[in-house]
């Protein structure tokens, strides 16, 4: 355990506070404090409008992030993360089908039932003797995220949907955000202090699953719960925000650099970390970008530090 | 109650028998040994008794209890494995992993307690790298780091240790630092280990057991076991099996042979003793010749190098002379050999008569054979056997240093006369 750890979970939890606020009063119409009083309409823009997106935003930063922890340690392998394997992919179909075919009731539910059968679809592809090798995990991750993405656009193209919408699922965004979204985002904390219970479980799990077995881990049954309550997170937080990619993938690698492997504190660090990205990017593309679907954004940071870590890995 | 019996085991992977019909203990507090060539199920053993690989049939029993009614927690708290080398793809700190072998005494919701710690810091005292505590796992060397793996499997305060070649990765002052620990632990624990060097499980084992295409092949103290026609069936391989000069357990000294055949269809008879003919006794069993030797004390080093060899070796009980039986014996040797190689033995008056023999074989090629010319015969008869030698040699026998220059003399077929 290192010295900073015990510093950077408070900083971390002080900043996501901060950035709530912040997040809250920017936005393409600016609202000071003074603004609060005299314009009768800013309590409903933060309200109604802002304050649900950015909660939203930081529940969902906080899924994916914590997902992609989860999933890394599992797999013992730094590439995991929940668009890169399929689950998102997996999760934005249930949520479509939930859409085209039952007119968007029990849209939570498909999209984690799509979530974790894709995640468990790329496990046992990519499993080859106990073991599950970059690339393998990597390829198969990608084979079937586009078989999904395209029977996605397949099912919103025949129903007749336009564009914009498909784009959503493809590349996340979380503009109709409301407080009935955020209802349905919050079963993302129970589940990531569930994972968090496994958190002991997951540091010797890392080393190997045979190690794991000799030091009393139950590993098959530790392996079926966290992709369960990996697929969960990540499910739901497809439904409310689509697919955003790489916030799971880029967080887990940068907080590993602060507090160190231990997963009892990369899950905290991970998840406040996770949510501060998102709202911070979400923040971006509504102030400045007329709305761009934040995917967008995510992708060209999260893209060339992917490439980074295929490229450093390669060297060793 | 035994800490481990295995009661008539079979393990497959899929269609293929990898463990037939294995049944053995463990006695409290000994150090087991499991010894056999690859691919035998030395490792696929430890795996099933750790439970990581699952039985086909048959019984595992630990304190009398049945393997499969442990929890997974409650076996690794009785069941501790230090596996061969583990890649960790993380960063952890030793203390890190060595707490983690707590991790089947800490509850789910709860963390890690004082006492948690202080047998952590008691098990990296024993294993003697308390001094790594803060570094990494991936900055210390892998004599250190197999230590770090002893150290964490002793915090699971295990009744029974396994180890998995646990030493055969490092080089030897390693591999002694790590035994020696290992050895300390007994009479607290019971070790099962996987040995690859025959010698260090000779040496470390209180008993040994061998395994041979998926069976056991035989199980006793590491005398009853490691047998020179034991090893010889197990490994298809020539060894001496002698006493170790301090420990007095077996030791294995490997025969490299190499059948080179140049010695086909001729016979040498070796004069030799005190140790100068087994090189030699060795070179030309190897190189295809039929070898007999003598006459030789069967305390001799060259009778033992004969008798692993399994030459024709006329002999005698130790601090006796030779007898007319004896000499008999020989002649009739002699009369066979194509060549009569004679070493640079320390001479007697106990084995005089083996020269003196040598005058009545005027026709025979006779090599005065001496590895080091810088050494030469030890003669303990007052120039007796001086004047035999220096008579022989009149007659046509030849020296000869070289070992690759009596191979070729013999194997030319050289006369001697000219």
């Amino acid at each position: 355990m290192r010295r900073t750890a015990f510093i950077t979970i408070p900083a971390l939890a002080c900043t996501l506070l901060v950035s709530v606020a912040c997040a809250a009063a920017l936005g393409p119409t600016g609202i000071s404090p003074g603004s609060l009083l005299s314009l009768p309409n800013a309590w409903t823009i933060i309200w109604d409008v802002r304050l649900p997106r950015v909660i939203a935003a930081a529940l969902v930063g906080c899924a994916l992030a914590v997902a992609g922890t989860a999933m890394q340690g599992l797999f013992r392998n730094p590439m995991a993360d929940p668009h890169i394997i399929g689950t998102s992919s997996g999760g934005a179909l249930g949520a479509t089908i939930a859409i085209v075919l039952f007119a968007g009731a029990g849209r939570p539910v498909f999209a984690f039932a799509g979530a974790m059968a894709a995640t468990f679809a790329v496990y046992f592809i990519s499993r080859k003797r106990g073991k599950i090798p970059v690339e393998t995990l990597l390829l198969s991750g990608i084979a079937l995220s586009t078989l999904l993405a395209a029977l996605l656009s397949f099912l919103m193209y025949t129903a007749g949907r336009s564009l914009h919408q498909i784009m959503f699922w493809l590349m996340g965004g979380l503009w109709n955000v409301s407080w009935d979204d955020v209802i349905v985002a919050l079963p993302i904390l129970v589940g990531c202090a569930g994972i968090y219970l496994f958190a002991r479980d997951v540091n010797i799990l890392s080393l190997s699953e045979e190690d794991a077995t000799h030091l009393g881990v139950n590993v098959e049954g530790l392996k079926r719960i966290l992709l369960v309550l990996s697929a969960l997170v990540a499910g739901i937080a497809v439904a409310v925000a689509g697919s955003i990619g790489f916030i799971g993938l880029i967080t887990p690698h940068v907080m590993r650099l602060i507090v160190g492997p231990d997963h009892r504190l990369l899950f905290p660090a991970a998840a406040l970390a996770g949510a501060i990205l998102l709202v911070w990017s979400d923040t971006l593309t509504r102030t400045f970008t007329n709305d761009m679907p934040v995917g967008i954004i995510t992708a060209c940071f999260g893209a060339p530090f992917f490439i980074y870590l295929l490229r450093s890995r390669m060297k060793t | 109650m035994k800490p481990v019996e295995i009661i008539d085991i079979d393990v497959s992977y899929g269609a293929k028998k990898i463990l037939e019909a294995i049944t053995f203990h463990a006695d409290a507090g000994e150090i087991l040994g499991i010894i056999g060539p690859n691919g035998s199920g030395k490792t696929t053993l430890l795996k099933a008794m750790s439970r990581v690989v699952a039985r086909d049939s048959g019984e595992i029993r630990l304190d009398s209890r049945n393997l499969d009614t442990l929890g997974y927690r409650e076996l690794a708290r009785q069941v501790a494995v230090v596996p061969q080398d583990i890649s960790i793809g993380f960063d952890y700190t030793v203390r890190d992993i060595v707490m983690m072998g707590r991790h089947p005494y800490i509850g789910r919701l709860a963390s890690e307690t004082l006492r948690d710690v202080e047998i952590c810091d008691h098990a990296m005292h024993l294993t003697n790298v308390a001094h790594l505590t803060g570094m990494s796992i991936h900055d210390i060397s892998g004599g250190e780091r197999q230590r770090v793996l002893i150290a964490r499997a002793l915090a699971q305060e295990p009744k029974i240790l396994l180890l998995d070649e646990a030493t055969s990765n490092l080089d030897v002052s390693h591999q002694v630092e790590i035994l020696n620990i290992i050895r300390d632990l007994t009479g607290k624990i019971t070790v099962v280990s996987v040995f690859h060097d025959l010698n260090l499980a000779a040496y470390y084992c209180d008993r040994l057991l061998l395994l041979k295409d998926r069976k056991v092949y035989a199980t006793g103290t590491p005398e009853e076991v490691l047998t020179y026609e034991n090893i010889r069936e197990i490994f298809q391989m020539e060894t001496l099996v002698k006493p170790h000069p301090l420990t007095g357990r077996p030791y294995i000294l490997p025969v490299y042979t190499h059948q080179s055949g140049v010695g086909t269809n001729r016979r040498v008879h070796v004069v030799c003793g005190g140790g100068t003919g087994s090189d030699i006794l060795q070179l030309l069993h190897a190189a295809g010749f039929t070898v007999t030797c003598g006459i030789l004390n069967v305390l001799d080093t060259d009778y033992g190098t004969a008798m692993h060899l399994g030459l024709p070796c006329v002999a005698e009980p130790p601090f006796h002379g030779i007898t007319p039986e004896s000499l008999s014996g020989l002649r009739e040797c002699l009369d066979d050999a194509d060549a009569i190689v004679v070493t640079a033995m320390p001479i007697g008056r106990g084995n005089l008569d083996n020269l003196r023999v040598l005058l009545d074989y005027r026709t025979k090629p006779i090599i005065l054979y001496s590895r080091n010319s810088n050494s030469p015969m030890e003669d303990y008869t007052g120039g007796e056997a001086a004047a035999v030698l220096a008579d022989l040699e009149t007659r046509g026998a030849l020296r000869v240093e070289e070992a690759e220059e009596l191979l070729a003399r013999l194997s030319q077929g050289y006369s001697g006369r000219s």
